[in-house]
């Protein structure tokens, strides 16, 4: 098991490529979704396969947590892990454009999921002038016993992933979710060799 | 052969659907996938809007997200968990499978042209069999998930799952401070109706019993097989009039039950313990404790009574 601790150089570089994909995210999600979007300053940490479930820290109350991959270039690859909280379910239709019966309230978090994720991840990947492609949204399940058995009952084949939490906020819906991107081990190198080449061209 | 043509050669094999739109909804380009499965004629397609070539799309969803492709530029998915399919086309099991129309996980990508979006390409899996296996799956869990619960003989809740409902139904009564109230009762001289009538016998007794006591309950009611000719009832938000007043509903309908078995008459009565929960009552094998205490002084007061705990303790 290694340790890939960033530097504190790779660590402010990483913390000002997603500050800008952010700033720049919320500003389409905004225009699409037609209501000011909030991103929190995103933590950045590095977690173990045990602890994993802990970080995320899934309420008594989560109700839904989707899964999507992404793939760029340079090896760069991971898992994004959208988690909701049942209040925030509540008006998602009406946030996403759509009437309430042209679409089952799974499909509205898996839909949000993917415009969440995606529109973070494209404009982070033209930063690193990288491209990602997704796999479809997966809802990996819809309540808080499920969620943590979910993760629980996997034996993982990684010990340790590199995880950026960034909390949205759409405070005209009252809307709150985390989106938590997860760079699995092998991986992670890949990401430190791109900042690298980052700080090496200042 | 050149590039070009090795890949309109592959888009024409692949077993995926690839639709291509202009940003008006028209059709600009699809490939054999569609072509032979919609059994339409490329040239009464092509130019035409998607809604005439495929009536059943439904159009404001449709449109909808086509504008978060557009609009976000990004790749927008639709799983046939959360819709079955969009087009409605054949598939390629409609003999061993019950689906009507092939189920679809179609992938919607933004087509760009000097980093500006000129198209859309949908693509369009067959997934009816992953669709048929994973509702095969689900129904075979959801059959494992009450057999789980059920008592085989009886056909009401087996212990487990009663008390799992028990431990719930109390710590919801302790929060909000509501009533709840516990029936246990059981068959008196069991081990007497077994010798006379064999096993058989016994079993045929025990269903009914639990077939009848069913009638008399309320939706809320939780009723099951507490052991061998053991059954307890929960009686959420019922207090102790309410629950004496089911308890002896159940005393005298099960003493006047006829079971008939093998020519003959089988009678039965039954001993009825009752409790409410009490303020000191921590746990709720504290209520079962006081219901079964309530329930042997029933059948040592000389059996088909009923004998209650109250609140404070005492018995009525």
């Amino acid at each position: 098991m290694s340790n890939f601790n960033l530097t504190e150089d790779q660590q402010d570089c990483l913390q000002e490529l997603i500050n800008v994909a952010m700033g720049q995210a919320s500003d389409q999600l905004a225009r699409y979704l037609d209501t000011f979007v909030y991103l929190k300053v995103p933590s950045i940490e590095q977690v173990s396969s045990q602890s994993l479930i802990g970080t995320l820290n899934p309420s008594d109350t989560t109700v839904a947590v989707v899964s999507q991959g992404f793939f760029g270039y340079e090896g760069i690859r991971g898992e994004a892990l959208l988690i909701y909280q049942p209040k925030d379910s509540d008006k998602l239709a009406d946030l996403l454009g759509y009437e309430p019966d042209e679409l089952s309230v799974e499909e509205q978090i898996i839909d949000l999921s993917s415009i969440l994720t995606t529109t973070f991840l494209n404009v982070f990947a033209s930063q690193i002038e990288n491209q990602m492609s997704y796999s479809a949204p997966r809802l990996l399940a819809s309540h808080k016993g499920a969620i943590s058995e979910h993760i629980e009952q996997q034996s993982y084949n990684w010990d340790l992933a590199l995880k950026v939490k960034i909390t949205y906020q759409v405070t005209d819906y009252s809307f709150n979710c985390d989106m938590v991107l997860l760079i699995p081990e092998s991986a992670i190198v890949n990401i430190t060799d791109v900042l690298d080449r980052i700080l090496a061209s200042f | 052969m050149s590039l070009e043509s090795y890949c309109a050669n592959i888009v024409d094999r692949i077993n995926t659907g690839v639709l291509i739109l202009d940003l008006d909804y028209n059709i600009v380009m699809w490939n054999r996938f569609l072509q032979v499965h919609s059994n339409k004629s490329t040239e009464n397609v092509i130019d035409k809007s998607v809604f005439d070539v495929f009536p059943e799309l439904p159009r404001r969803w449709f449109e909808r997200k086509l504008s978060s492709v557009i609009e976000l530029n990004t790749q927008s998915f639709c799983s046939w968990e959360q819709r079955h399919h969009l087009f409605e086309l054949p598939h390629t099991r409609p003999i061993t499978t019950d689906s009507v129309y092939m189920a679809q996980n179609c992938t919607f990508l933004p087509v760009l042209d000097d980093s500006k979006i000129t198209n859309i390409c949908l693509l369009i899996e067959d997934v009816t069999d992953v669709y048929h296996y994973q509702t095969k799956l689900n129904t075979v869990l959801e059959q494992l998930a009450l057999s789980n619960r059920i008592d085989g003989l009886t056909q009401i809740f087996n212990r487990k799952h009663w008390e799992e409902c028990l431990a719930k139904e109390f710590s919801r009564a302790r929060r909000y401070d509501h009533g709840l109230a516990l029936i246990m009762f059981d068959l008196d001289c069991f081990k007497l109706l077994n010798d006379t009538f064999g096993h058989q016998g016994g079993d045929k007794v025990l269903i009914k019993v639990a077939s009848l006591v069913q009638t008399l309950l309320r939706a809320c009611d939780i009723f099951g097989r507490y052991g061998g000719e053991e059954f307890a009832i929960i009686l959420p938000e019922t207090d102790l009039t309410g629950a004496l007043d089911v308890a002896e509903r159940v005393r005298r309908s099960i003493a006047e039950m006829i079971v008939e078995f093998q020519d003959e008459i089988i009678h039965a009565s039954v001993s009825v313990g009752v409790a409410v929960i009490n303020p000191a009552d921590t746990r709720y094998e504290d209520l079962i404790s006081n219901t079964d205490i309530a329930l042997y002084k029933a059948k040592n007061a000389g059996r088909n009574k009923v004998f209650a705990i109250n609140e404070l303790d005492e018995f009525v």
